[in-house]
């Protein structure tokens, strides 16, 4: 056992072990002894550095993968580290366009405005004028953020995710790990480094974005500017704004927070259920609202997609789950792979319409998403009911716009704007030429007995 | 006129006229139905099954407007009809200036190259 490998073991036991007395030493709630140890498992990721903040950080969109408590604890893990040199910066810069950092930028701020595990931000002014995919010229004096990958970012980071294979892997021989799906998370994380540490991938998702949403006036990303662009260096426009937990004052300058609140819902649900594409990283962090009154997305980092057959499927889900109809939300969840075994359907139908009752539809009071979603896939784990990774995934961004869209307006109620959109998109496929002609000759029937009677 | 033919033009028009009745009544329960879908406070489309169907209503009453609307400023395109081809137009745009990104990203990479290396030789 290699020395790191040793700290990390002694970490993650260490945190543990300080858990037992808050989970009654095994003794307490199901629920209660796993929010202990999520939390004694989030310090120890902490704890651990860079690479486990952002295991913990993949971990935390993947319900699929690991218990709800542990998913919504991990959602507080901060991707931040002290900046790394602005020389060593603008050497990478240098290296990857073959010419100064004061060539390519009329202004360079040393001091970066973001500093995280891979990727460090500084702003920076073009210093010629740049054409984007999307949306107007950039003329030479725009501001920019400029993102840079951290040299050496990527050895480190591997050498930790090898010695955590090895250490899982001795865990998976004593059958400790069962819980949570260590190795497919492992490879998830592999997956998500390889795409993020090639920053042209996240240019591409967000001009992809602002196409999508280009008839949108409240949405916007921030333009690409490709030719200061390359695998390790991404360059696009600053946007002014405010980070969502400034949003009071973005309030005072007249900014309609309930509108846009309701607004970044919709969008969620147009991304989901129409274009087949969402921003599944969504965090305060990655969002900004502008003066001017609209959102901005940033860090396209994870990126959700779901095929036409799905959404129909997805939209009666949600149409069902916020109208409180148990019974037609877990028919279409099954179609979307989400299977309860026959003998226990009685039983989980009846928790999850309880439930219903509890956070969804209770008198004056706005619905409560998280709630409802931590409880569903509380009721799936005891039910020992597998979640499809699309399933869970797409749980866990729900329940981040519903936590964004109360960054600005606390009192939003989410499923008012998801009720009227999927009962429209359950309504366009109802009318489809094709569904029509299927259900016709059966409506008939019925219609000609019921004259008959 | 014969008997048979004026027993058959009453039949006729009493079909018509219980037609008639039939569309105004479904008309009046129609309008009735927005009426009471526009005056639901938000959130109370859950309800039931009859608040369901007046928010219903009422949402179909405002996509109906906007659709008279974007009728009346002829914004509404058949497949094939010019704003139809402008979208796929702009699809397609996009897709070359995406093309056109990458390029200028390769070529800012391999400028780096070509600097790292020294010019190669022309010819």
């Amino acid at each position: 056992m290699s020395r790191r490998t040793r700290v990390i073991a002694r970490t993650f036991v260490g945190h543990w072990v300080g858990a037992l007395p808050k989970a009654w030493f095994g003794f307490a709630p199901r629920a209660a002894r796993r929010a202990a140890f999520a939390t004694a498992t989030r310090c120890a990721l902490e704890d651990l550095g860079p690479a486990f903040v952002k295991l913990g950080q993949v971990a935390s969109v993947r319900p699929d993968l690991v218990p709800p408590e542990f998913v919504f604890e991990f959602e507080q893990l901060q991707d931040r580290v002290p900046p790394m040199p602005a020389a060593q910066i603008e050497a990478v810069i240098a290296r990857e366009f073959g010419r100064p950092v004061d060539e390519l930028f009329s202004t360079f701020d040393r001091k970066p405005v973001a500093a995280a595990s891979i990727a460090q931000v500084h702003r920076a002014t073009l210093a010629c004028d740049v054409r984007p995919v999307i949306g107007e010229m950039m003329p030479a004096g725009t501001p920019v953020a400029v993102k840079v990958v951290r040299p050496g970012a990527a050895r480190i980071i591997k050498a930790d995710l090898a010695e955590a294979r090895r250490l899982i892997s001795r865990l998976d021989r004593f059958g400790l790990s069962k819980r949570i799906d260590a190795q497919a998370l492992l490879e998830e994380f592999a997956t998500s480094l390889a795409s993020e540490l090639d920053l042209r991938n996240e240019g591409r998702v967000s001009d992809r974005f602002a196409h999508d949403f280009r008839d949108d006036p409240y949405v916007m990303t921030p333009r690409i500017a490709w030719s200061h662009s390359s695998r390790s260096v991404l360059t696009m426009e600053y946007v002014e704004g405010w980070r969502l937990t400034e949003v009071d004052d973005a309030a005072r300058g007249g900014v309609d927070a309930f509108h846009l609140a309701l607004h970044g819902a919709e969008v969620f649900m147009r991304q989901v259920l129409v274009l087949g594409r969402y921003h599944a990283d969504l965090h305060p962090a990655n969002l900004f609202v502008t003066p001017d009154s609209r959102i901005c997305y940033l860090d396209f980092g994870i990126v959700g997609t779901t095929e036409p057959a799905e959404r129909v499927n997805i939209a009666q889900v949600l149409a069902a789950t916020v109208y409180g109809d148990a019974d037609r939300a877990l028919c279409y969840s099954a179609e979307l792979g989400l299977i309860v075994p026959e003998h226990k359907q009685q039983q989980v139908r009846e928790r999850v319409g309880e439930l219903m009752d509890r956070t969804l539809n209770v008198p004056g009071k706005p619905a409560d998403v998280k709630g409802f979603a931590t409880g569903f896939l509380s009721v799936m784990a005891d039910a020992r009911v597998p979640i499809p990774a699309g399933y869970g995934v797409l749980v866990k961004a729900l329940v981040t716009v519903e936590g964004v869209a109360r960054a600005i307006y606390p009192d939003i109620d989410i499923t008012q704007s998801a009720k009227p959109f999927a009962t429209r998109l359950i309504a366009a496929h109802m009318a489809r030429p094709d569904r029509i002609a299927e259900r016709l000759p059966a409506a008939l029937r019925a219609a000609l007995r019921e004259l008959a009677s | 006129m014969t008997g048979v033919e004026s027993v058959a033009e009453d039949q006729f028009m009493r079909f018509l006229a219980a037609w008639a009745l039939v569309h105004e009544t479904a008309d009046e329960g129609w309008k009735a139905a927005v009426t009471r879908g526009a005056d639901q406070e938000p959130g109370s489309m859950g309800a039931g099954p009859e608040a369901f169907v007046d928010g219903l209503s009422a949402m179909v009453a405002e996509e109906k407007e906007r659709l008279k609307a974007a009728l009346a400023a002829g914004e509404v395109a058949p497949p094939g009809s010019k704003i139809d081809l402008e979208s796929k137009l702009d699809d397609l745009l996009f897709e070359v200036s995406e093309l056109r990104g990458r390029l200028e990203s390769m070529q800012a990479s391999l400028d780096a190259v070509l600097a790292e290396g020294g010019e190669p030789e022309a010819g």
